[in-house]
């Protein structure tokens, strides 16, 4: 069952992570929490852009929504973490269904031009109502460890567990969607939308679907955020972070969750290590900072030009060769040539 | 097959050597051969799907042939690009007319000989156009957009005339137009071979087209299963009811 | 009244760069179908460069004419090298590589020139106008923005309209296949597309640069709104995109004078929202058939 298949996958990452987080410094493991919760964004993205075929440039507003619903929570409510976590996804799935309705009429270029001004202006608000979303400086808050894992396990250590278990969550709950129906029908509208709505398919419901879905895990991965990087301010939630969501979700393979686990590494761990080679190189401040910059623009570009599918798309393509290798099944070409069937229309 | 005797006299205005062209899996020609000799109508028919569009487009350069050659004038023009086919001499008027709905009548036109050197040629050229086709002399401030099935069709082909080409390659001119129509762009093809064009006529409605042409070819699942001239195919009824529906 | 007028005025003067900048949008989208969010990191670079001309040589005039020179090198370069590939991939993939390329951009800025704001020179005085007593709310260097945008867009209307190559670019444009069997030389149009669009693209960053002093990332709030303008007036419609920035600019600037300057881009999200619910594909462009 497909199900289990995705548990015992995400089983054995679990341990993987677990083992890693054990293993490294609390630096990497901080690293490994951020790409828990870019993970669980760019899934949902990912879903939304490669499945049901709609661009979005303002992710990140989501994710503001999901962070600040968590700051506002423990700030004034006290509730505990896992209801925090829950109810935050759902103010932002609740916003996407707005944001969805509100776009279902809209296409290509229009629908991202409508989401980049969503990601530009939504972070104003918190300046806006100052008083109650701190303004500029915004919030603050504070997570423990739980009691259970004692008083000497490193707070890193256990938020990168807690990012990481809600992003394995949200992979299992998008990758059982996508095999349903529901996953189906997206890839339906998302192929061509005439022919699913000729075939019965209510589009624009599932297109807000999508939408709330995919606002539901970016607004779980803002609150991830927030408890991980403890501070929630409109400087965190800007237009760059939207356009990184969108660019890890195609660099590592659009409409795979795969791609979303390969693009938010790169993501997390590329800038890092350009600058660390730019400082290692002891280059000046002005250029040193600036170069992971331009390198960072230079490989999203060639990517693009030599891996249009992305990464996963690259390690597929991979595993198909490696496979016919190994079984000696003649030419990558595959397919019979010059089959005897009449093309339709004219030729 | 190669005529040592026939190359030294004069090349061919057009020639196609076992062309084979197909899209991705399928192959839509599959070794196909003609010659067209200059200020000829060259008809070639068969049925929905048969490769008659494709001939066309391998030739012209939309599609590149996967084997085989094209000689426009004895030059090997094979694969170029569909742009320096054309200012090679080859006019492609392709199925569906392809006006350039947003642009007028007039640019329209103009569009067809920027190419060529020369104000006054071009100038000359327009001329002519709106002498030969005075319906599209009246219109030529409007919309090509605005314009009806049969004008849209005279101005396509008028066009394409515009470049002064040696070859013209017309694929369907007669699809979703009235008979009357219909005659006066045959009427109008066969008073082009008198100028010397050389005319490669894709037609389904094989009767009109026969009834201007100076050979045919007829093609089935991207063979040629005939090869005569006009006269010889249409009057071979076993051939026309079994490929040509007539 | 008069703070009105001083409004409405200045608001045509910043609309009009969100015209330049939505007008080079749609060049580009009616060229090649893509959208470039690299624009504003474009003009961004050749205002670098005619800084560095006005700096040596003490010319305004020189760093304008080498800006508007190097936008349109620049976007013919780009679109022969980097996009060119990116044009028969899924369209998703020409985002990322545009943006990809502003963010390259952005990098190359920031190694060259450093990260600090700078002044940029303004063409004429910045001293609000008088007739007579009467303040007039916009200087004389407004009026030449307005000017400088509406030439450009004029001259461009002109060279299409009446040009064997603007006839050319707009085949090819509406047409490619089509304009191919004609003998036009699409890849050629495209690119010479691409160059106009970075020529207007270039005059914004020009334009723009005094009030917003020049950084590397100082046009992506400008590039945003000319978006935002284009969208609005309908990415196929020249016209509407500089209808569509001065609607835009003098709005913004309404709400930026009398609510508050922190309300102007909740505004431009809900202009946007506005215009796209009623027409989705913008203000000024032909409704699309319905269909199903």
């Amino acid at each position: 069952m497909t199900l289990l298949r995705h548990l015992a996958a995400a089983a054995v990452l679990a341990l993987l992570i677990v083992i890693l987080s054990i293993k490294l410094s609390a630096f990497r493991d901080y690293q490994i929490a951020e790409i828990g919760c870019y993970v669980a964004a760019v899934a949902g993205l990912t879903m939304l852009v490669g499945l049901s075929g709609q661009i979005s440039l303002g992710h990140g507003a989501f994710m503001a929504i999901g962070a600040y619903a968590t700051g506002l929570m423990l700030l004034h409510l006290h509730w505990p973490l896992e209801v925090v976590l829950a109810a935050s996804a759902l103010a932002a799935a609740l916003s996407g269904a707005v944001v969805g309705v509100a776009a279902a009429r809209l296409r290509g270029p229009y629908l991202a031009g409508a989401t980049l001004m969503l990601a530009v202006a939504l972070p104003t608000l918190a300046i806006r109502y100052a008083g109650l979303f701190g303004g500029d400086q915004g919030l603050s808050v504070t997570i423990n460890t739980p009691g259970f894992l004692g008083p000497t396990f490193p707070l890193t250590r256990w938020q990168a567990w807690l990012t990481c278990g809600c992003a394995l969550i949200t992979l299992v709950v998008l990758a059982n969607l996508a095999r349903s129906r529901v996953g189906r029908s997206w890839r339906a509208t998302g192929d061509d939308e005439v022919a699913a709505a000729l075939a019965g398919l209510n589009v624009a419901r599932l297109r807000v679907l999508a939408f709330v879905v995919s606002a539901a895990c970016a607004g779980l991965a803002g609150a991830l955020l927030a408890v991980t990087t403890s501070i929630i301010s409109p400087g965190a939630f800007t237009l760059t972070l939207s356009i990184a969501l969108l660019t890890g979700a195609v660099l590592g393979g659009l409409g795979t969750l795969a791609g979303a686990v390969w693009g938010s590494l790169v993501l997390v761990l590329v800038p890092t290590y350009v600058t660390d080679v730019a400082a290692s190189h002891g280059l000046s401040s002005s250029a040193g900072s600036n170069i992971p910059v331009a390198a960072y623009g230079v490989v999203l570009v060639v990517v693009m030009l030599v891996f249009p599918d992305g990464i996963q798309g690259a390690v597929r393509r991979f595993r198909q060769l490696a496979s016919r290798v190994l079984t000696l099944r003649g030419t990558p070409r595959g397919r019979a040539p010059a089959s005897e069937h009449q093309e339709e229309g004219s030729t | 097959m190669s005529e040592p005797a026939a190359l030294a006299v004069e090349p061919a205005a057009l020639a196609v050597e076992e062309l084979v062209a197909g899209y991705g899996g399928v192959l839509a020609l599959r070794s196909v051969s003609i010659s067209a000799r200059p200020a000829t109508i060259t008809a070639v028919l068969g049925a929905n799907g048969a490769g008659k569009t494709t001939l066309l487009r391998a030739i012209s350069g939309v599609v590149r042939p996967r084997a085989g050659r094209v000689l426009v004038g004895g030059q090997d023009v094979t694969g170029h690009r569909p742009e320096d086919v054309a200012r090679g001499g080859v006019a492609h008027v392709p199925e569906g007319q392809g006006v350039i709905a947003e642009l007028t009548v007039a640019e329209n036109l103009r569009l067809g000989a920027l190419w060529r050197r020369g104000r006054t040629t071009r100038a000359e050229a327009l001329a002519e156009a709106y002498q030969r086709f005075p319906a599209l002399a009246g219109a030529r401030r409007r919309a090509a957009a605005t314009l009806s099935g049969g004008e849209r069709q005279m101005l396509v082909i008028a066009r394409a005339l515009m470049a002064r080409p040696r070859v013209l390659l017309l694929d369907e001119p007669s699809l979703g137009l009235a008979p009357k129509i219909v005659s006066q762009v045959m009427e109008l093809t066969a008073q082009l071979r008198a100028t010397g064009l050389t005319v490669l006529l894709v037609e389904q409605n094989a009767r009109s087209a026969l009834s201007i042409a100076d050979q045919g070819i007829v093609l089935n699942l991207g063979k040629v299963v005939a090869a005569a001239d006009a006269a010889a195919l249409a009057a071979d009824v076993g051939l026309r009811k079994h490929y040509l529906g007539f | 009244m008069a703070e009105l007028g001083e409004l409405t005025l200045g608001g045509i003067s910043v609309g009009m760069i969100y015209a330049a900048i939505g007008l080079s949008l749609v060049l580009i989208w009616r060229a090649t179908r893509i959208l470039n969010y690299a624009q504003g990191g474009m003009a961004m670079l050749t205002t670098y460069i005619a800084l560095t001309v006005v700096s040596r040589t003490g010319s305004y005039w020189a760093g304008f004419a080498v800006a508007l020179m190097a936008g349109l090198v620049l976007g013919g370069v780009i679109e022969r090298t980097v996009i060119r590939p990116a044009e028969n991939k899924p369209p998703l993939n020409a985002i990322i590589v545009t943006i990809g390329l502003l963010i390259f951009l952005e990098g190359l800025a920031g190694i060259i020139y450093g990260g600090q704001f700078r002044s940029f020179p303004a063409a004429f005085s910045i001293t609000g106008l008088h007739i007579g007593s009467a303040a007039l709310g916009i200087s004389a260097n407004d009026v030449f923005v307005a000017g400088a945008v509406l030439a450009a867009a004029a001259l461009l209307a002109a060279g299409f309209r009446y040009t064997s190559a603007g006839l050319r670019l707009r085949a090819a444009a509406f047409s490619p296949p089509v304009a191919r069997l004609l003998g036009v030389r699409v890849g050629r149009m495209l690119t010479l597309g691409w160059a106009l669009a970075g020529l207007i693209g270039a005059l914004a960053g020009v334009l723009v640069s005094p009030s917003t002093f020049l950084y590397p990332n100082s046009m992506d709030s400008v590039f945003v709104l000319g978006f935002t303008a284009a969208v609005i007036g309908g990415l196929d419609s020249p016209g509407g995109a500089v209808a569509g920035g001065l609607i835009l600019g003098v709005a913004l600037n309404y709400v930026g004078g009398y609510l508050g300057s922190d309300l102007v881009p909740l505004f431009g999200l809900a202009a946007l929202a506005v215009v796209l619910m009623i027409r989705p594909s913008g203000l000024f462009s032909p409704a699309p058939a319905r269909q199903v």
